[in-house]
């Protein structure tokens, strides 16, 4: 079998970039839109950002190897393993997320999650926009919970910092472009981890009983 | 195919918590009735009702003034929020609803005399009452009217459907002066 070796490895499916993507924009959009008192944007803007988030987590099941959980969440060796051989000859890049990577992954989620989860139940002063579960809780609560909303957004912030950091460490010490797969789901299959092609191909039942969880979420939730 | 049972039980979960979960504080929803008949809502006393405001203290203690100006305001607050919470329901407690009608009107009218010249940022005291409340009274007095004219509305929409339609100008009243008169809350 002379099969010519693919010079592309597939690494990022199109629901994860989608997710992504999505997030970079609603987040910003959310920003924009409470610093321009557009908080009717912002509600909007927020229950996206919770089916993204939604559908993250199921796709981290239920996606490809590349976004799996349990693929790319590894223990402190392997973390450890991963920034010693950083600096090495031999060093491959790693397939889909590195294990310290992983772990900024984790945190964007967790921070993302926390920020949309005050969010839903944080009002406004003058009571013309609400979270849509604000009426769950007291009018104390619901005020603090929009100061802590405030707050954990320069969270948010230092671990977006902390992920674009990293992307120009890549770019600049390692000279390895992280966003260009990210937009077109594939990079050159040279000096990489992983099966050359890259992932497989996704399951558009998978991907569908996403889309309808992900929505059912934002739905029960903003009825 | 584990894996995605898995994952949609774990996702139907996350969905159930986060419905399911909240049910049982619901404050103003009785029971879930089917037909859209008002029904007598069971009086669920979580937490006091708010009052209209409070008589304000002569300017005298600037500080005392202040304090006193903004926790009218703070019931101010907690009147609305009974009201968003029933706007929000499908079954809106109207005596609730129209008790807080009642206190909103009540601070829209009182709350013209709370802005005496000394209790605004030049008194030195943290505030979010902005300067041009001094310095561009007519508009800062428009604002008011609108307020007031919206409240009298609303004191006046006793069945849930006009209340429904009525609630967002009355809060749209209060927005129209926090953007212009109220100051955004700092980073501290």
């Amino acid at each position: 079998m002379n099969a010519p070796t693919p010079s592309r490895q597939k690494v990022w499916d199109i629901p994860t970039r989608l997710v992504h993507w999505g997030l970079v924009i609603c987040i910003g959009l959310s920003w924009w839109a409470v610093e321009n008192k557009r908080m009717d944007i912002h509600y909007w803007s927020g229950l996206v950002v919770l089916g993204l988030l939604a559908f993250r987590i199921y796709w981290g099941f239920a996606g490809p190897e590349t976004a799996r959980f349990a693929s790319f969440i590894k223990g402190p060796r392997a973390v450890f393993g991963y920034v010693g051989k950083l600096f090495r000859p031999d060093y491959r890049a790693s397939f889909g997320h590195n294990p310290l990577g992983a772990l900024s992954v984790m945190a964007l989620l967790l921070a993302v999650a926390v920020q949309v989860g005050l969010g839903l139940f944080a009002s406004d002063t003058s009571y013309v926009s609400s979270g849509p579960l604000s009426n769950l809780v007291d009018y104390e609560t619901s005020e603090d919970i929009t100061d802590l909303h405030e707050d954990f957004f320069n969270v948010l912030l230092i671990v977006i910092g902390l992920h674009l950091a990293a992307i120009v460490f890549y770019l600049v010490v390692k000279r390895i472009n992280l966003v260009s797969p990210m937009i077109s789901g594939s990079r050159k299959a040279e000096n990489v981890e992983g099966p050359p092609t890259g992932i497989a191909p996704i399951s558009w039942v998978r991907l569908g009983i996403g889309v309808v969880l992900a929505a059912g979420v934002v739905w029960l939730i903003a009825r | 195919m584990k894996a995605i049972l898995f994952a949609a039980a774990a996702a139907t979960a996350l969905a159930l918590a986060a419905c399911g979960g909240g049910e049982p504080a619901t404050p103003v929803e009785p029971t879930p009735a089917a037909d859209a008949a008002p029904v007598t809502p069971e009086p669920v006393a979580v937490a006091a009702a708010p009052t209209g405001p409070v008589a304000m203290p002569e300017p005298t203690d600037i500080a005392a003034y202040m304090k006193a100006r903004h926790e009218n305001y703070e019931m101010l607050g907690k009147n609305m929020k009974v009201l968003q919470d029933n706007f929000k329901s499908e079954t809106p407690d109207m005596a609730a609803a129209t008790a807080a009608a009642v206190n909103v009107k009540a601070f829209a009218d009182a709350m013209g005399a709370w802005f005496p010249a000394g209790t605004g940022p030049d008194s030195g005291i943290e505030s979010e009452a902005k300067a041009n409340i001094w310095t561009d009274r007519a508009t800062f007095d428009a604002a008011l009217t609108k307020l007031q004219a919206e409240s009298v509305k609303l004191v006046a929409a006793t069945d849930a459907a006009a209340f429904k339609a009525q609630f967002p100008p009355t809060g749209g009243s209060c927005k129209n002066c926090h953007d212009t008169f109220r100051e955004e809350k700092k980073d501290q």
